[in-house]
């Protein structure tokens, strides 16, 4: 009892200090919009950054336990394939070929983040089957960019930090969605606008690419909403998204051939046999 | 007696400057002094930390009161006022607080001129830093920053100066 007394003693002085500044910032935030919009920002800046120190500990200090459990699934997956090819020995290599994505695993060899115009060179090019229009994904399987231009042994990717770059998203749970383009500046945020007034959204959704998009395989996670606005004649949300990726520390990327997503963008190029003005209709319909 | 009601003259001085005259500057935005920090700067050396979180909190009031930001300044000036023992302890490790008492002066701590500068430099970096709360247009926080601190301190010994002269020290 005595050293409790003793111990509140101690540390009711910083403990009141701490408790009528705390206070004191509690009541500036909610003086005005523009301060609880920055505080609360930096709130969920400081909760995520704590939040990832946390799931990085804990990853750190499972990786024997996953190593097991992948050495364990590896060992499985190896059983199942063996006793596929000895079952089909003559589709497995097709098959294979059939699936909907092609990875390829890269290094980064170089990558602006200072400019407007910001890219990123990995050292994967036409010799291993890295063509222009793949995405680019973090190992994590983040959206990171996609390959504009192929060498030999090397690719260019325009990054998500390129102020030329719209990619159509929609809003995770909500499935509204939205155009997300980088306004420049800040190389942990992106813009996403047009989203509808109905949608129903709070910080921290995540915002993902939408099926059959041009950049990325459908469902893949650009970021989280980080504050939300109206626009001034009340009609679309914009918000901030946080980028998913750290694109400044990115050493590693996933080059992903979507071919679904090629056939549509071929099946788009090609020219449409059907009458498409109304007048062509009326000229067919008397020829027959 | 003499001293207290001198520091009381002394309190009233500095408030009614700081509102009637320095919150008025209007003809600059770089420019916005803060010189009220030195009430907190010339606190007496025995006055007790909790004494100073209550002197930090209503000094701050009383000008949010003033500027019509609701907090702001109680952010900027509580901090002050709880670290400024160990502030004093860092540039005058030799004084007994508690026993001496009186005022900190240029004659009884030799760095003198660091203390009050240090103590003006946090009060601004702290206030400036959450009235902005971003780092976008950082070439203006940052000259107003430097200009309102320079300011600040010339006015803070400005106010010493006539306070010292006063004072019967002890």
């Amino acid at each position: 009892m005595h050293k409790l007394i003793y111990f509140l003693k101690k540390i009711y002085i910083p403990f009141i200090f701490l408790t009528v500044e705390v206070m004191a910032i509690y009541f500036y935030s909610n003086a005005t919009p523009y301060s609880f919009s920055r505080l609360s920002s930096v709130s969920h800046y400081i909760c995520g950054w704590s939040g990832s120190l946390f799931t990085r500990l804990g990853n750190y200090l499972s990786l024997k336990q996953d190593n097991i459990a992948l050495n364990e699934r590896i060992a499985e997956l190896e059983s199942l394939l063996a006793n596929y090819k000895a079952l089909y020995p003559q589709t497995v290599e097709t098959e294979l070929d059939l699936s909907p994505n092609m990875y390829v695993p890269a290094q980064v060899v170089s990558k602006t983040l200072n400019r407007s115009l910001n890219y990123i060179v990995v050292n994967k090019g036409i010799d291993d089957n890295v063509r222009i229009g793949m995405s680019v994904l973090s190992p994590e399987g983040y959206a990171v960019g996609y390959i504009t231009n192929c060498s030999q042994n090397f690719s260019i990717a325009i990054s998500l930090l390129n102020t030329s770059f719209n990619v159509s998203a929609r809003l995770s749970d909500d499935r509204s969605m939205g155009t997300v383009s980088w306004q420049g500046g800040d190389i942990h945020t992106l813009r996403m606008s047009d989203i509808s007034k109905y949608a129903n959204f709070e910080a921290g959704q995540r915002v993902e690419a939408i099926d059959f998009s041009e950049y990325f395989p459908g469902g893949t996670i650009l970021g989280t909403v980080e504050s939300k606005e109206m626009n001034d004649d009340q009609t679309m949300y914009s918000c901030t998204l946080r980028i998913a990726a750290d694109l400044s520390r990115i050493d590693n990327v996933i080059l992903v051939d979507n071919r679904e997503v090629e056939q549509v963008r071929i099946l788009k190029q090609e020219p449409v046999a059907a009458p498409t003005t109304l007048e062509a209709v009326n000229e067919d319909t008397i020829n027959q | 007696m003499k001293n207290r009601s001198q520091y009381i003259l002394f309190v009233v001085v500095v408030l009614l400057v700081q509102v009637l005259l320095l919150n008025n500057l209007t003809f600059s935005p770089y420019i916005a002094p803060l010189a009220y920090i030195v009430l907190i700067i010339m606190t007496p050396l025995g006055t007790s930390p909790l004494k100073m979180i209550v002197i930090g909190t209503l000094l701050g009031f009383v000008m949010d009161i003033t500027m019509g930001t609701i907090g702001l300044n109680v952010i900027a000036t509580l901090p002050i006022a709880y670290f400024r023992r160990p502030i004093l302890h860092f540039f005058a490790s030799y004084i007994d607080m508690d026993g001496e008492g009186g005022v900190p002066t240029q004659l009884r701590i030799s760095r003198f001129h660091n203390y009050v500068v240090a103590m003006v430099v946090l009060h601004n970096l702290i206030f400036f830093g959450f009235e902005h709360l971003t780092t976008a247009n950082f070439g203006f926080l940052a000259l107003r920053t430097v200009i309102s601190t320079l300011i600040s301190i010339a006015v803070v010994y400005f106010f010493i100066g006539i306070f010292t002269a006063k004072l019967t020290q002890r």
